[in-house]
Order: structure tokens, then C-alpha cells, then sequence
């Protein structure tokens, strides 16, 4: 039996893994849920299934290069690895190093993370590193970073949420994408105190019936003005928390004038949203918040990707922090603002180093100290780190231009399917000279590389992860990998080797977190007092928690930090910033246009590179559906289950339409876990957020057609 | 054009619409591509007047209006100059003259001088329309925060203010006069209140709701004076209701946009100062206005905030493009046009209208009428459309239907050919009740457990919401569905 971790999303579900014998089971392990604190035990179907995928009969099992008929070759990893060394060093010598690019992932564990960051700086010599965090979790880090110093999703326990008294969820369908957290909505939702923002009815929303709370149906893009028209509310009817406001933050006077102008009934008129419901919105929050400071039930703002996935995807999450801080949460006991982080790892991913302008333990790679920091555990001069390279969109931009990379190593990621304007990155990656993919299944963005080496999954590999609530979490190997794949800090090291890599590169996750430990000692996100034995005992550790830090591995007992900020903020004079956010509407589009919301359903996961390969979730979501509201169905002379070309200049999309009330009449949706045809990306623009880089994933304008289908 | 040293740029009067102009003018400003200087004769920063009438009535605080953070504009090196009345303009030496004897040099000017309240020429008022007028004791207007100051000291417990105007602001200052326990009664001309943008019948149901909420009505009244004794204040006369008597009176019947400063420098003016599509008012392009004060491509200003902004965050952009040295396409022309929503602001009454709805349902013309009244629940909702596009509509006890309504408008977009399912989305459907479900059927979304699958657990044997899970996994993601698959266990025959 092996007590291990779910392998989709942040919730890092407890499971237990038992092999079963040869023969015995459809399934190499048989999978349930083990009582873990985000769980509880349960699962969604994602990861009940999730071991289907362990002996999938599609998994690779060789590397494979590309052979120049366009097919692929099995090879040898002697071979494999000879040929990525021969190439990097070949265009590194031609054109510097800049001209090779790594692009890495939110799900890779904390080793592979660190180790990939600092095998661009060190081995590639490149300052050409991102990762699809960047599509993820990027405005939310820039905004809690700008207001609170210190970016972690959840600055408190999950489980600190069951006893809320109310909760604001903005842009986050949980009850979809992390089925068991909606658990830990049930001491909201019997208090009536469940509000939920978004433009669909989602399951979520859905969730605010029958007096559980309710929901806000904005249309999409005005999340922005939405919060700014709450937070009018607030201070024009002297409902903010002064005190709190002058004990513990700066800004005050400035977010007040930038607030004045969004009463309700301008507001209502930008986003679709009654006045009225914005006054008793924010009426109802104040008075649950005040309530919560004298002894009431806590008052959480959480965010999603739903409000942060936009070009002003920062702005509007300083907005929510806003809100939160103008009812006095964060830092409190009565409540606070939480981020809802969305892919497996998707918060050890952004502290580590595979970020472009960010080096281990969430420093900052433009910091003399901290450059020297890290150069000393890596045992190199500072002068031999690379500067900032391109955050992940104009990253993927460059690739191929005259003075953008040549070749490319992609981990963890599916850019093909995941990025914006996904016919724009098929179009770079085909530029590459030489493009690299570590996948253990032919993904999309697999299918258009060199060379694919084949690495292990979830079960088969140790190391540790870091859940939405900033704990950190073992993921152990349960049975053993196919003959050929390997693990990518072996892939890492040997190719360190192969470039004669200065620093140590080595190829066991306990060495590596060891070093990592080290790395991260002193920084944001500080790792030195976590000890991997206690971590096998199952001790509740959450960062930070510097060298000494006292651990106990007895159930119930949380160690490190599990509530930020109660003694004061990360910034200098320990005080959060208020920082006034401007909504600027965007510039009126031709009037046929629909609006287009992308996102996910319960079924998939991500680029859906694993779940489209198990049977029961393919089947059960098997092509992209449309979801539209009856009557602007009518409209455009569209039927139910019809096949529908959702298009713009970016490209187009096929999709079955799925007529539901849950719509707004000028939005619709697609799930974005597609390939080919039916890929969502295709219509997203990669405009992105002047500080986080995020693009605008949440909002695009489309025109509908439906298609005559011949019998 | 290319000039070397910052552009400076005077803007005159700092209300709200200023405050949003230089906001988009800030960055600039912060690098030194320009150099911003405000000239206001009131003493005060930008304040949102849109909320006057809830600092007289008491129920907002003067700091909670400011529009601009004087930090802020010190840091990005705006001078702002309060309590300063520019007295004349130089347009051949490009000075502006100030009434404390200094003037200031300009490349450009920005006219954003609003509006002032119209004095109606009544008997014993002074309507001097180019002044802003000395009003008797017990007699005020509400444009200023001065104002608002003053007419709360009037309002008291059982105090009776008149209102005279049944315009936005009179309706809005009635209501919040109402929630005091003072007693308003609003007097205007024509048959309904709103009278420009509602027609009959929602009049009527404006006339009830406002009498509902406390607020007296008088309809068709045309005042001709106004009766004062030693202390002020003590009736209006008029020539349809005799004398109405009351503590006070509050003038509501309107702005006028203030334009001497424009005429006395050579521009002309009408409703307004004359300008462009592009806000431009001189042939120069040196001299821009926008906001209450303007009078832009012949359209004289509405006296609401949204065209005012609209007209800022293009001029901010243009005045960037014009003080820039980099070259830049040309802004194409802006359509401030679907800027004339107007929605009650916060008192109960549910109203927004927009655009003209004077269209009949039997007209023959390409405009088409929709209207649905239920004055037994306080809706009412008419829809003019041309090609299916609103032109204009009134919506009366139906938010959510207004607030789409309202996108629909300024976006343009076509409305259902079927108008009554706008309707419905202020009595969203519930969830229809399904028809028993079939095995099929799934009854757990987590886990995609059938009807089928739980009732074959039960009838297995299990007796608990946990033994169905560890049968077929219902009940175990997020927990939604206990309730159901308890239903389905209490119905199981029992073994005993």
C-alpha cells in the first residue's frame, strides 16, 4: 500500500495505491481515497480513473525521433540524449544561448521544477525559461505579491473554510474542476452565505440555490468593475473596516477617489449585474465580516481563473484584495483572500525557478543578493546566471525569429492545446530547429517535435508537492516505470553531463530537495526546515518554514506557516497596499459578435492529454460542446445538439451545441481540453496583462454558424 | 507636430470628468511628455456629484466623493490651482488670465467647465443665467458640495421641501429628502415626472411608486414665484395650484453649460461650447472641451457622467497622440452616442431608460414597439427597435432585464426576436422539475453513478449513504448528491 497524491489538480486529493497482482485487475494498482484534509477521502472521477492511464496502451516507451519522411523512429537514449547535447551545444555556439529555450510546467514536482530552472541557467546557459504557470496562476501571483508582498494561493488552511460564514467565489468552478472542495463550502452554504460570480450558471453557481447564497451573472470581462462597484459601496456607506484599514494598510485615501465613480447603477450598467444586488452584495459582506470579528463565522474573497485569466487579469485581482482589505480579512482570524491554484503543483511550480525573471525560494533573479544567494548553493559565480528572460507568451512569440530560440525542451506542458492563438504556436514551434518534448503520451504538442522522450507518471516517481494552501506533500512511486521511460531529473543530469554543466545536477528527488531546501533557505518561499522524513510521516508542513523550525507529525498538528500574515504583511513596514485599480472598457466590437468564455469541464483535465485517454471520462465528454442559451440559439438558427463554427480572425472552431438557461444571452462557452478542430485556443487572443503576462484566455468575441450536416 | 519641451496642457475646472482626463493623461504627465495644470474656482478636488443628494440628506460623507488623490497628482507633477477663476484667454499670446492677477502660458486648453443650475425665472429670484445666482434663505440648488451643505441644514424631521423639477435629480433628491422623515413633495410640469424619457403609462407607474416611497406628487404645475418672508422661504406660487407652502424649496429644473469664458475668447457657442466629433473647439486644434460644458457635432450635452467619461478616455488619448513626437495613426472618429442610458440611482424605484421610445405600436414606420405592463407588480417595459437593434426602451421593476438591456444598447447587438424571453430573466426558470428519472439518468456528477447503479446498491444491501459510495462511488466527490441517494435508501423495502 502506498499513501500518494491525486495527479490532476491542487487539491492533491490523499490517495492509496495497492499493485495488483498480474492479471487480477484491468488497472496495474487499484486506486481509492485516503482520508487526507483536502479530501476527506472523496474523489471526482478524474481521479478515480486516474490509474487507467499507469499502462495505457498508447504510453511511450522508447525515445522517438523524428525521421525525415516525417514519421517517427525509435531510438536509443544513448542516442536521444547524445543528439539533444550535440544540438544545444551546436546552436548554442552558433547563435548563444539565447537560442535555446525551456519551457516547463505547473505539474512537475518541486525537484523537477527546480532542477529544470536551474538546468537553463546553469547547463543551457539560457535566461530563456518559462512555463505554463504563466497561463495559470500569473496574475494572481502579481497581485496578492503587489498587495501583500508574498504570493500563496491559500494564505490559510482549506479546511479553515469550513467554518466560514461566507464565502465570495469570483471566476472558480470548483464543483467542476475540484469536485471535493465543494465539501468544504458546506458551513457557507447552510449559513446562506455562498455568493458566486460568474458569467455562467455553472455547477458551482448552481450551488447558491435554495438559500445557500447567490449568484452574480456578470457579463464577461467586467469582473473588474464589478468589484470596484462592491467596494463603492462599502466606503460611501461607511461599511469599511477604518480601523483595520489604518493599523495595517497604506493607500486608503487613493483606492477611495478611484472608487467614487463606480456606484451601482453604473455599475449594473457595465456588467450586466443589478444595483440592487450589488448593494445587498456588498451590505451582506460587511455585516458577515463584522460579524466574524466579534466572534462570528469567517468571511473568505476567493479568485479564480475565471476573473484572472484577462488582460487586466492583476488589476481585477487587486480589486478583489481590495475588497477583502477594506473589510478587514487578510492577516485576520475572521477571514481572508485566497487564490484557488489550479494545476497539481501549480504553487511549488511558481517559488522554484522555472519562472524567467524568478529564481529558488520565489527570488527575484534581478536581485544582486539574491542572484549571490543562489549562486553560492550552486557553487558558480553570480555573473554566470543568466538575467530575465521572456515570460511564456512572448516566449512561445520568438521562438524561430531572427534573434528568438532555436531549439526548445518542453516538460510537463501542452502549449499546442494551452495556449492562446493556438494556431499562432503551432506555427512558432514548427520554426524551432530543434524542438524537444518530455511527455509520457504523444501529445499534441508532442506530435510536432524532433525528439520525444518518454518519462515516468505520477505513481512511478518520488518527490514532493506544493498544494493550493502552500503544504507540502509526498508523491511516491508505487510501482515500477516501463522498461524505457525515465525520469526527467535523470534526463537532466545526464544531459547536464553531457554539456559539462558546472553545479551538481543529480538525479534522486531526496538529493535534489535537499539542495532545493538550501536554495530557497532565507527567500519568500523558504523550504530549509522541512525535513523529507517528516514529510513521509505525514507532517503538515506549510512554507514558509525556515532551518529549526520544530515539526510534528501527529495528525492535526500544522507546522511551518499555515496562516500568513497575522502579525503583519511581507512588505517592509508590514502594512498591505490598497493599490487603485482603473477599468478601461474595451473599444466596442461589430454588434453581431457574441461573447466567448473558455474553461473546463468535470470530466477533463487540463490540455485533457491524459483524461481524453481514459475511456469512461472520454466517453462521458467525448468532443467540444457549445454551450449557448436557447434563444440566442434561436437566433442564430442553431439546434440543440447541433454542430456549430465558432469563429474569429484568429480562427475556427467546431463544436456540438448544447442549448441551457445556465447561459447568458450574449456569452457562450467552450471547454478548452480539445485537439484539432475543436480546440478552444484557436479563438483566444494572446494579448496580455502589462504585469503578470497572462493572456486574455477569459473573453474573446466570436461569430456563430451553424453547420448543415448531410445525411 | 514635434516639439521639444513638454506640451502644456491647461485644463479649467476639476469635476468628474476632468478627474477621469487626467487619469488617462497621468502616466504621460509622470514622464514628462506633457505638463498638466488644473484650474478650478471651487475649492474642492474632483467630488462625484452624482451623490449630492446623499451628502445633503446625510447618508454619505463629503471624503467619500472625491474623485482624485492629491498625492497622487503631486507624484506624476500635476499643479492643481483651487479656488481660481480663469477671468479671460489670450488665444494670440495663448494665456490664460486668472482672477488673482497671474495668468498661465498654454499649448493646449481643455474646457471642462460643466454646468450650473439652472435658475428658473420666477418672481423674486434672481435668473441671471450667466452668474451663479445668490439664492434667498430656504431656497437652493444642488450642483455643488456647497450646496449640498447648505440644504441639509434645511432638512428636518417633518420639514416640507418642495422640489421643483421632476427631472433625474429632483426624483433622486425627493427619495433621499424621503428616507430622512423630512417630507418632499416634488412639483413639475407636464402630466408625468421623467417626462423626456418616460411616456404615459410608465409615468403613471412613476407617479405611484414615488408617491409610495413618500414623496408628494404635484403634476402640471407651472410656478410664477416665489413667497418669502424676514426669514425666507415660506411657499412657490404658482398659476395652476395657487400657493404651496413648505419650509423649503429645492430648484431642480435643470443646467445650463457654462460657456462665458469660451464666448469671450471668440468660440462659439450654443447649448454649449461648440466642438468637433473630436471634441476640438477652435480651428487650431489647440482648444478641446467635452463634458456638460460642450456641445459636441451639433448634439447639446445630456447632464449625464457616462458621455462626459466616454468623451475623457478618447480626448486623453488624443491629447497623448498630439503631445507625442512618435508618429501614430490618426484616431478614428469616436461615437459617444449610445451614452444617454439613464438608470434611478438607489432608491427602491427600479427605472432605467434609454434613447427616444415616443414610437407607437400602430406606427407605420421601420421602428417596432414592445410593451408589457404589470402594474400589479410594479413592471413596466417598453422596447423601440429598428431592425431589431433597441433604439430606445423604458424598464420599470425589472433589473435584471434593465441592466441587459442596457448592454444591449450601447453594444448594439440585435435583441430576440422574441422579446418576452428578456422577460424572463427577472423569473429565471427554475429548474425544471424532471420527470421521474430513468436508470440512466446520472445521479451523481463526480462520479457519474446512474440512478440505476445507486438503486442497484441499495437493493444489494447497502443501508448507507457510505456503503453506496464504496458500491459505486456516488456520494463520494463533492457530496451534492446525498440527499438523493437518501431518498433512494429510505424507499428501500425493509429487510427487518
Amino acid at each position: 500500500m502506498t499513501a500518494t497524491h491525486c495527479p490532476y489538480c491542487a487539491l492533491q486529493c490523499g490517495i492509496t495505491l495497492e499493485p495488483n497482482l498480474q492479471g487480477n485487475s484491468p488497472e496495474p494498482v487499484s486506486l481509492t481515497g485516503r482520508d487526507f484534509e483536502t479530501n476527506g477521502g472523496a474523489l471526482c472521477r478524474k481521479g478515480y480513473s486516474a490509474a487507467k492511464l499507469l499502462d495505457h496502451p498508447e504510453r511511450l516507451q522508447a525515445p522517438l525521433l523524428r525521421q525525415a519522411d516525417g514519421s517517427f523512429a525509435q531510438i536509443s537514449w544513448e542516442h536521444a540524449l547524445d543528439l539533444v547535447a550535440q544540438k544545444a551545444l551546436n546552436i548554442r555556439a552558433e547563435s548563444g544561448a539565447d537560442a535555446l529555450a525551456v519551457f516547463g510546467s505547473g505539474s512537475l514536482t518541486n525537484e523537477k521544477a527546480y532542477q529544470l530552472g536551474k538546468f537553463a541557467r546553469l547547463a543551457l546557459g539560457t535566461s530563456r525559461i518559462d512555463y505554463n504557470g504563466r497561463f495559470c496562476m500569473s496574475s494572481a501571483a502579481a497581485g496578492t505579491n503587489r498587495a501583500f508582498g508574498l504570493d500563496r494561493g491559500l494564505p490559510f488552511p482549506l479546511a479553515d473554510l469550513d467554518g466560514a460564514g461566507m464565502i465570495l467565489m469570483l471566476g472558480s468552478n470548483v464543483a467542476d474542476t475540484m469536485p471535493p472542495f465543494v465539501r468544504h463550502l458546506a458551513g457557507a452554504r447552510d449559513n446562506g452565505g455562498l455568493i458566486v460570480v460568474d458569467p455562467r450558471r455553472s455547477a458551482t453557481a448552481k450551488l447558491c440555490a435554495d438559500n445557500a447564497g447567490w449568484h452574480l451573472q456578470p457579463t464577461p470581462a467586467t469582473d473588474l468593475p464589478l468589484l470596484l462597484g462592491l467596494a463603492h459601496v462599502l466606503v460611501t456607506e461607511s461599511l469599511a473596516d477604518t480601523c483595520y484599514l489604518a493599523a495595517r494598510t497604506n493607500g486608503f485615501d487613493s483606492l477611495r477617489s478611484s472608487l467614487a465613480g463606480w456606484w451601482p447603477e453604473r455599475t449594473a450598467q457595465v456588467t450586466g449585474v443589478p444595483a440592487e444586488q450589488i448593494r445587498h452584495t456588498a451590505r451582506a459582506l460587511a455585516q458577515a465580516a463584522s460579524e466574524a470579528k466579534t466572534g462570528g463565522k469567517p468571511v473568505y474573497i476567493l479568485t479564480g481563473r475565471g476573473i484572472e485569466q484577462h488582460s487586466n487579469g492583476t488589476d481585477t485581482v487587486t480589486a478583489a484584495i481590495n475588497l477583502a482589505l477594506l473589510l478587514g480579512l487578510p492577516g485576520t482570524l475572521a477571514g481572508g483572500y485566497g487564490t484557488i491554484t489550479g494545476q497539481g503543483n501549480g504553487q511549488g511550480g511558481r517559488e522554484h525557478g522555472q519562472k524567467c525573471d524568478q529564481l529558488p525560494g520565489y527570488r527575484k533573479i534581478t536581485d544582486p543578493e539574491h542572484r549571490a544567494h543562489v549562486a553560492r548553493v550552486w557553487g558558480v559565480d553570480p555573473e554566470t546566471i543568466p538575467g530575465p528572460g521572456l515570460p511564456a507568451v512572448e516566449l512561445l512569440d520568438a521562438l524561430g525569429t531572427p534573434t528568438g530560440p532555436r531549439m526548445m525542451m518542453i516538460h510537463g506542458a501542452n502549449p499546442v492545446i494551452s495556449a492562446p492563438d493556438a494556431s499562432r504556436v503551432i506555427q512558432a514551434l514548427s520554426r524551432l530547429d530543434f524542438l524537444v518534448v518530455c511527455d509520457f503520451f504523444l501529445s499534441e504538442t508532442a506530435a510536432q517535435a524532433d525528439l520525444v522522450l518518454p518519462v515516468l507518471q505520477w505513481a512511478e516517481e518520488e518527490g514532493s508537492m506544493t498544494n493550493l494552501e502552500g503544504r507540502i506533500l509526498r508523491r511516491r512511486a508505487a510501482l515500477a516505470a516501463p522498461e524505457n521511460a525515465r525520469n526527467e531529473l535523470w534526463i537532466l543530469s545526464q544531459l547536464a553531463q553531457r554539456l559539462n554543466a558546472p553545479g551538481r545536477f543529480s538525479p534522486d528527488a531526496q538529493e535534489v530537495f535537499e539542495e532545493l531546501k538550501l536554495a530557497s533557505a532565507g527567500g519568500l518561499a523558504d523550504y530549509s526546515g522541512v525535513r523529507w522524513d517528516d514529510l513521509d510521516a505525514g507532517a503538515a508542513i506549510y512554507w514558509p518554514c525556515p532551518a529549526g523550525t520544530e515539526v510534528r507529525a501527529e495528525r492535526g498538528i500544522r507546522n511551518g506557516t499555515p496562516r500568513l500574515f497575522l502579525d503583519g504583511f511581507a512588505h517592509e513596514d508590514q502594512h498591505a497596499v490598497l493599490v487603485p485599480v482603473v477599468f478601461q472598457p474595451a473599444p466596442r466590437k461589430n454588434n453581431s459578435s457574441v461573447s466567448l468564455v473558455t474553461g473546463r469541464l468535470l470530466e477533463h483535465y487540463q490540455s485533457g492529454a491524459q483524461t481524453r485517454r481514459v475511456p469512461e471520462l472520454a466517453q462521458a465528454a467525448p468532443e467540444p460542446r457549445l454551450e449557448i442559451h436557447p434563444t440566442t440559439a434561436l437566433a442564430h438558427q442553431i439546434a440543440q445538439g447541433q454542430k456549430v463554427v465558432i469563429s474569429n480572425e484568429r480562427g475556427a472552431v467546431t463544436a456540438r451545441a448544447l442549448l441551457t438557461v445556465d447561459a447568458r444571452l450574449d456569452t457562450v462557452f467552450l471547454p478548452f481540453h480539445y485537439p484539432t478542430s475543436g480546440t478552444a485556443n484557436l479563438l483566444t487572443e494572446a494579448k496580455v496583462d502589462p504585469h503578470s503576462r497572462m493572456p486574455e484566455f477569459k473573453h474573446a468575441h466570436v461569430s456563430l454558424s451553424a453547420v448543415k450536416e448531410e445525411q | 507636430m514635434n516639439e521639444q519641451r513638454p506640451q502644456r496642457i491647461i485644463i479649467i475646472g476639476f469635476g468628474p470628468v476632468a478627474a477621469s482626463l487626467i487619469e488617462g493623461l497621468l502616466p504621460a504627465a509622470a514622464s514628462g511628455q506633457c505638463e498638466i495644470t488644473v484650474i478650478s474656482a471651487e475649492d474642492q478636488l474632483a467630488y462625484n456629484r452624482v451623490l449630492l443628494a446623499e451628502l445633503a440628506v446625510g447618508a454619505a460623507e463629503f471624503a467619500h466623493l472625491s474623485m482624485a488623490d492629491p498625492q497622487r497628482l503631486a507624484d506624476a507633477g500635476i499643479e492643481v490651482r483651487l479656488g481660481v477663476r480663469a477671468t479671460g484667454i489670450d488665444r494670440s499670446r495663448r494665456r490664460i488670465h486668472l482672477d488673482d492677477n497671474d495668468f498661465v502660458s498654454y499649448d493646449r486648453i481643455v474646457f471642462a467647465t460643466g454646468a450650473r443650475a439652472v435658475v428658473p425665472t420666477l418672481n423674486g429670484l434672481n435668473f441671471e443665467p450667466h452668474t451663479d445666482a445668490s439664492l434667498p434663505a430656504g431656497v437652493f440648488a444642488l450642483r455643488t458640495v456647497e450646496d449640498a451643505h447648505q440644504l441639509r441644514k434645511s432638512i428636518g424631521l417633518g420639514q416640507r421641501i418642495l422640489i421643483l423639477g421632476g427631472g433625474v435629480l429632483g426624483i433622486e433628491a425627493a427619495l433621499a429628502i424621503a428616507r430622512t422623515g423630512a417630507q418632499p413633495v416634488l412639483v413639475h410640469h407636464g402630466p408625468t415626472p421623467l417626462g423626456r424619457v418616460v411616456d404615459a403609462d410608465g409615468g403613471a407607474l412613476l407617479t405611484r411608486n414615488l408617491r409610495e416611497a413618500g414623496v408628494e406628487v404635484i403634476p402640471g404645475a407651472k410656478a410664477t414665484g416665489v413667497q418669502k418672508d424676514a426669514r425666507g422661504f415660506t411657499g412657490l406660487m404658482t398659476s395652476t395650484h395657487g400657493l404651496i407652502q413648505a419650509d423649503a424649496l429645492l430648484i431642480s429644473t435643470g443646467v445650463r453649460a457654462r460657456t462665458e469664458l469660451a464666448s469671450g475668447c471668440g468660440l462659439p457657442v450654443g447649448r454649449g461650447i461648440k466642438t468637433d466629433e473630436f471634441l476640438c473647439a477652435d480651428t487650431e486644434g489647440r482648444i478641446f472641451a467635452l463634458g456638460d460644458c460642450a456641445e459636441v457635432s451639433g448634439q447639446p450635452p445630456v447632464g449625464l457622467l457616462a458621455p462626459g467619461w466616454a468623451q475623457a478616455a478618447f480626448l486623453s488619448q488624443l491629447l497623448l497622440q498630439l503631445t507625442s513626437s512618435a508618429a501614430s495613426e490618426p484616431l478614428a472618429a469616436p461615437d459617444f452616442s449610445a451614452s444617454d442610458v439613464l438608470m434611478l440611482k438607489g432608491q427602491g424605484i427600479e427605472l432605467t431608460a434609454a434613447g427616444d421610445i415616443s414610437a407607437g405600436y400602430w406606427d407605420d414606420t421601420d421602428l417596432q414597439a414592445t410593451v408589457y405592463a404589470d402594474p400589479a407588480r410594479g413592471r413596466y417595459l417598453k422596447i423601440v427597435t429598428r431592425q431589431d437593434a433597441i433604439t430606445g426602451f423604458l424598464a420599470m421593476g425589472l433589473p435584471q432585464t434593465s441592466a441587459e438591456l442596457v448592454l444591449a444598447y450601447e453594444r448594439g447587438t440585435a435583441l430576440p426576436e422574441d422579446r418576452s424571453s428578456l422577460l424572463r430573466l427577472d423569473d429565471p426558470a427554475t429548474d425544471q422539475i424532471s420527470a421521474i428519472p430513468s436508470d440512466e439518468d446520472q445521479l451523481c456528477r463526480c462520479s457519474g453513478a446512474t440512478y440505476g447503479q445507486v438503486s442497484h446498491a441499495v437493493d444489494a444491501g447497502c443501508t448507507t449513504v457510505a456503503q453506496v459510495g464504496e458500491s459505486c462511488r456516488a456520494g463520494t466527490g463533492c457530496g451534492g448528491c446525498k440527499s438523493k441517494i437518501e431518498e433512494l435508501l429510505s424507499k428501500a423495502p425493509s429487510l427487518a
